[in-house]
């Protein structure tokens, strides 16, 4: 850019001029990248842009906390089921679900629904956090691989394991059945069980039967002591004759009278 | 033995070509996304983009001066979406002729799919006569004939957009197409992300802790900085030089 200086006389009395004029001789808008000035390239320089640096560094002074994923409603919806059949269900029998047909799959199903057994099946992430919050914590370990849950809440467990054992895919693991958690050989054997009725016949039985006795082993010593003094006279009189036997008999009396006393 | 399953099932390389790493294998459940709603968004007769003439109905007589201001500089108009969602947005002045409008034209409609995307002109036909000398003369003899036309566009300003039933990832691969092959910079946006940007224009200019700024400097004529300066870097504050836009500057 050059300067002209031109004097304050002349023609430009009446107006005036400045004293230094600027001429741009340049074009400013080129296709390419037109050099800068040394001045302009020294402004550019100094007005950069500074980001902010504070003492301590972002890294430092905020915690290192995982952002909560928000749930979806559909995570939310299969809480609410399993809570609802944990609740209301009696006995809990967890299996392992390896593949069945789907035919077969269906019809163990419905013959176990034939006795109100329902065969449910939810996401290992969505009951292991159930459970470890509710009573039954201790079912945590079953809960890992591919499994299903079958519920009830009447307890049927011979119906469920002969269901079971015509589906072989699908096998027993363990069972909560009356807040009472089993194995797989407990689940069978408690099937093997007796009902209640019996089993308190058996308890009812057992308790008499002392009592019962109690008569007959108070009797037992006399009756015995009877027999044995009977049968001496028996012999007695068989043995020596009449005055024998009267003196036998003599001593007979006492003898049951003594017994008694005695007792 | 029930602690091993619990962890995840990790499988490990069994090929003799594989990396000494295990791959995790873990299933979840699936995460069931609610898919968009388009209802408020409804797609013109026309769809596709419209024939771009060459030369105007009514071909100017006057030829006209060059006029570099028409680059220079913020773009005042078409800066901001309005039928559209997603567009493409001029970094940098820049002429577009007949050629370039053919290869957008092209390429969007080749993309859209007519029943569910449509696109809009965001510039107008080409207008600026340009005049070149025929070959081999020497200078002087007067202006040229006029030998095509051409729009002009400032930096800022929406070449075209795009809408529909669509989300930004399945249009930005063919928006960033034609964005490569414009003469000016050029990059793909959508409504959110034209917001971000401005916002984050705004916050570093907020946050800036150099004291000395480009716009603080020439207003006061600090050390009779304006000598090297142009009165349109009072309103370009360093931002803009010549066709070009600076985006490290603040």
């Amino acid at each position: 850019m050059a300067a002209a200086a031109l004097s304050g006389r002349g023609p430009c009395r009446a107006g005036w001029l400045p004293t230094l004029q600027f001429v741009r001789q340049a074009k400013s808008v080129t296709r390419h990248w037109k050099a800068m000035h040394f001045e302009r390239q020294k402004l550019m320089a100094v007005t950069e842009y500074v980001a902010p640096k504070p003492a301590i560094p972002a890294v430092c002074s905020t915690p290192r906390v995982h952002a909560k994923k928000e749930e979806n409603g559909y995570a939310k919806l299969l809480h609410r089921q399993v809570a609802e059949a944990f609740q209301d269900s009696k006995m809990i029998a967890v299996c392992q679900h390896c593949f069945t047909p789907s035919d077969e799959m269906l019809m163990m199903q419905h013959r176990l629904r034939k006795h109100n057994i329902h065969v449910k099946f939810f996401p290992n992430e969505i009951v292991r956090p159930y459970l470890s919050t509710s009573k039954y914590k201790n079912l945590l370990p079953l809960f890992v691989a591919r499994n299903l849950m079958i519920m009830s809440p009447e307890i049927k467990v011979k119906e469920m394991l002969r269901m079971l054992k015509r589906v072989p895919q699908i096998s027993l693991l363990g069972a909560c059945i009356d807040d009472t958690i089993l194995s797989s050989q407990g689940v069978v054997s408690y099937s093997k069980l007796p009902s209640l009725e019996v089993t308190q016949g058996q308890v009812v039985g057992t308790l008499s039967l002392t009592t019962s006795q109690t008569c007959a082993l108070l009797q037992h010593g006399a009756g015995h002591l009877s027999a044995l003094l009977d049968q001496y006279v028996k012999q007695q009189s068989g043995g020596t004759g009449e005055p024998d036997g009267q003196a036998g008999e003599g001593q007979a009396e006492p003898g049951p009278a003594a017994g008694a006393a005695g007792l | 033995m029930w602690r091993g399953l619990a962890r995840p099932l990790r499988a490990l390389p069994t090929a003799p070509g594989d990396l000494s790493y295990t791959r995790v294998l873990i299933a979840g459940l699936k995460n069931f996304v609610i898919p968009q709603n388009y209802d408020n968004i409804s797609i013109p007769e026309r769809p596709k983009l419209k024939f771009i003439d060459k030369v105007p109905s009514v071909p100017k007589v006057r030829r006209e001066f060059k006029n570099l201001r028409d680059i220079r500089g913020p773009s005042t108009e078409a800066t901001d979406f309005t039928e559209g969602q997603y567009g493409i947005l001029a970094l940098g002045g820049g002429y577009l002729h007949w050629g370039h409008f053919e290869m957008i034209r092209l390429t969007i409609n080749r993309h859209l799919d007519p029943k569910i995307m449509f696109a809009v002109w965001r510039v107008p036909a080409p207008y600026k006569p340009i005049t070149r000398k025929s070959l081999g003369h020497r200078m002087g003899g007067g202006k040229g004939a006029i030998d095509h036309y051409v729009t002009a566009v400032k930096c800022g300003r929406l070449i075209l957009e795009v809408g529909g039933h669509c989300e930004f990832g399945e249009v930005e691969h063919f928006l960033t197409q034609v964005a490569k092959k414009l003469p000016f910079p050029a990059k793909a946006v959508s409504r959110q992300s034209l917001e971000e940007m401005r916002q984050a224009e705004e916050e570093r200019r907020r946050n800036n802790q150099n004291p000395w700024t480009f716009e603080r400097i020439i207003t006061s004529n600090m050390l009779g900085i304006r000598k090297v300066l142009s009165p349109y870097d009072l309103a370009q504050r360093g931002r803009y030089w010549g066709k070009f836009f600076l985006q490290d500057r603040v």
